[in-house]
């Protein structure tokens, strides 16, 4: 298995993970697909390795002795953006709702191959490497001042090159930032992008499924609780009548 | 009243695929309902325990003023007849004794061919009769008479008056009647709508309950003690032993799934680093079916516990299931007719649609096909088709049917017919003429309809 379509710096994860042939199994096989792979055995000594090192995502079972995922996942939170992915044995809504609570970007639930593992990571460092230059074709909200332009409505206002203005929240698409009264609001790379999705579509109403896909990756085997609870998590940051709820169809951002 | 029906169940409907608001996020425990049971009886429902109740005591009170109407009338019609006998039988006597000119309202006759004939048989006797006239009933006469020396002597007086008042006592004795009637029946529906608003709070928490939140209680405590209160304690028990069962069976299946799924995905990832080979061949397949084997039991086991519940949203069909059977990895054509839009489950749907195309290849023929039309959806394939023990009884577990039926456990019909009830779709097997085995997914049927 020879796969190192990694990417060309190397990007760290770390894994904090009890099960010891997991660890290692899973360690091996993503440093086989070109990560550097730390790992913890539970959940205090990966909150210590967290705060030494510099690390691209966090790859968290949910049930560790000591501090659990979720409690760390929590932890890592207050300070960080850094993408997180919860592995979750139990798969059920417990596990499931309480880590995308407490701020993992997304989950898996094991047993989980390597392959699929991967494809939840790189969709996961895609968003937090997420730019507009970068992959400007296959991602709409990337452009969304040319879809919506100046005869579309009066809001957003195009304010400098690639700032969307809805009310007091100022989105700024090429640096990649939101702006709440002046204030930069630090929003983990999930939450950015579903920011960008919904202000490339200003008071259309986005369903958890193109959500899911666009945001995501998923088909329609994703599970739309992820949306939900980022919605949730971001409207905690930006105000929670920014984004409505459709009932029976999903979401819009309010113009 | 015939448009009634399909508006409430379009509120169920509605109600069933709430999206999370920002006031009351999801609860994440207890998912959307799935199934609605029962439609609540409107209150101006003629079927109504209220209008029962008020029809009962309209009932009673009629039963009573027509006993007491009934006597009442009697007791003065006879009392007025007993007057009007003595009156007339004095009259008489004053007449025959030819004391004086008798009342005013009496008059006498001594023609008896003037007379009524049913009197002139009665006096016939020989003493004095009185006899009550009421052929003519405006106008009612009291006869006394008696045969004198051969000679027939009678005076009749008139009794109109006495009709007159007796038929405006019955008058009088209706309007009271229909008075109690308009303080009775409002009085009875206005009491009875007390015990309905508890009856109703029960019929509503025992929907919840089904609906999935088992937190639900209908909290009877400090009520009036009676049948209603007995009911309510009874059903708060059932629903915390239901949730306390249902607890526990949930726990023990995370818990299982946790013991299980860790040192299988030890397993599967060891496995995948192992170098390539013939071996690592043979023990990636085993441990692909312990995977499979695992998941599917564990998939079992949540469905048994009862605590799955659907996440309705509208989907268009012909996407989820095309994508369904593209993910399954296995060749099947997919024919879409109209492009039907959806309102189910996508995560459940892919589950059964992937086991029944699983299924297809695995102890059917190919090709396997797959047809959305409307909301049905059609899984076919063209082996020997399904054997008769399944068609009778339905998928059992660990049951494959005949032996060269080939490989599997036997679970994916189950799990297939399981997630199906969860998103109240009907699934039936059958074969096909031609053979050939044809499952059959009908999503608007089941409990939704």
């Amino acid at each position: 298995m020879d796969v190192r379509s990694g990417p060309q710096t190397r990007v760290t994860v770390l894994l904090v993970e009890d099960d010891e042939v997991i660890r290692k199994t899973v360690g091996m096989a993503l440093e086989r697909y070109g990560y550097e792979v730390s790992t913890a055995g539970d959940g205090l000594t990966g909150l210590e390795l967290f705060r030494e090192g510099r690390h691209d995502l966090l790859l968290l079972d949910v049930m560790l002795p000591g501090l659990d995922g979720i409690g760390l996942c929590r932890r890592v939170r207050e300070t960080s953006l850094i993408p997180i992915l919860m592995m979750s044995a139990r798969g059920d809504s417990l596990d499931v709702v309480s880590g995308l609570e407490a701020g993992a970007d997304d989950y898996v639930v094991k047993p989980v191959d390597t392959g699929v593992l991967v494809a939840r990571i790189r969709s996961l460092l895609r968003r937090a490497t997420f730019a507009p230059d970068r992959e400007p074709a296959s991602e709409p909200a990337s452009e969304p001042a040319s879809e919506h332009g100046p005869d579309d409505s009066p809001q957003p206002a195009s304010r400098g090159t690639g700032d969307l203005v809805f009310g007091e929240l100022t989105i700024d698409t090429q640096g990649l930032e939101a702006r709440l009264a002046g204030e930069p609001v630090a929003l983990a790379p999930t939450e950015l992008r579903l920011l960008l999705e919904f202000a490339a579509h200003p008071g259309i109403v986005l369903d958890r499924q193109t959500l899911l896909r666009n945001v995501w990756d998923y088909g329609w085997d994703g599970d739309s609780r992820v949306v939900d609870l980022c919605v949730q998590r971001l409207r905690k940051k930006i105000g929670s009548d920014r984004i409505e709820t459709v009932r029976g169809f999903g979401y819009k951002l309010r113009r | 009243m015939s448009t009634e029906p399909a508006e409430t169940r379009r509120t169920t409907r509605v109600r069933r695929r709430t999206p999370p608001d920002p006031l009351h996020p999801p609860d994440p425990l207890h998912p959307p309902r799935t199934r609605a049971p029962l439609n609540p009886l409107s209150a101006l429902d003629p079927r109504s325990l209220r209008w029962k109740i008020a029809a009962l005591a309209a009932a009673a009170s009629c039963a009573v003023a027509v006993a007491v109407g009934v006597l009442v009338h009697t007791t003065t019609y006879d009392w007025s007849l007993n007057v009007g006998r003595a009156t007339a039988l004095q009259a008489l006597m004053s007449k025959a004794t030819g004391a004086g000119g008798g009342d005013v309202s009496a008059s006498a006759s001594e023609d008896p061919a003037a007379l009524p004939p049913e009197l002139l048989r009665q006096v016939a006797v020989g003493k004095t009769v009185t006899w009550y006239d009421d052929t003519k009933p405006d106008e009612p006469w009291m006869w006394a008479a008696v045969r004198d020396n051969g000679r027939v002597l009678a005076v009749k007086m008139d009794m109109g008056a006495e009709r007159r008042s007796l038929q405006a006592l019955d008058r009088h004795i209706v309007m009271a009647t229909l008075a109690a009637l308009a303080i009775v029946m409002p009085l009875a529906a206005l009491v009875a709508e007390l015990s309905n608003r508890r009856l109703r709070r029960v019929a509503g928490t025992v929907r919840r309950i089904a609906g999935g939140d088992l937190d639900a209680r209908i909290g009877a405590g400090g009520r009036t003690r009676d049948e209603i209160g007995e009911i309510s304690a009874a059903v708060d028990s059932m629903a915390s032993a239901l949730q306390e069962r249902l607890l526990a069976e949930q726990r023990f299946t995370a818990d299982v799934a946790h013991e299980l799924r860790t040192p299988l995905m030890g397993l599967i990832t060891s496995a995948e680093l192992l170098p390539e080979g013939e071996v690592t061949e043979l023990v990636r397949d085993r441990v692909g079916v312990l995977r499979a084997l695992v998941e599917d039991l564990l998939e079992i086991s949540r469905l048994d516990a009862g605590a799955e519940r659907a996440d309705h949203v509208p989907v268009p069909l012909g996407g989820v299931v095309e994508e369904s059977v593209r993910r399954t990895g296995l060749p099947a054509r997919v024919e879409v007719t109209a492009h039907p839009m959806a309102d189910t489950d996508p995560r459940r749907l892919d589950r059964i649609i992937a086991n029944l195309v699983v299924n297809a290849h695995r102890h059917g023929r190919p090709p396997v096909e797959v047809s959305v039309r409307g909301t049905t959806i059609v899984v076919r394939d063209h082996g020997p088709g399904f054997p008769d023990t399944l068609l009778a009884e339905g998928p059992r577990r660990f049951r494959t049917g005949a032996k060269e039926r080939g490989k599997g456990h036997g679970l994916g019909l189950t799990i297939a017919l399981g997630q199906a009830q969860v998103i109240g779709a009907a699934l039936d097997f059958a074969n096909a003429p031609d053979g050939g085995a044809v499952a059959t997914v009908r999503l608007e049927a089941g409990t939704r309809d």
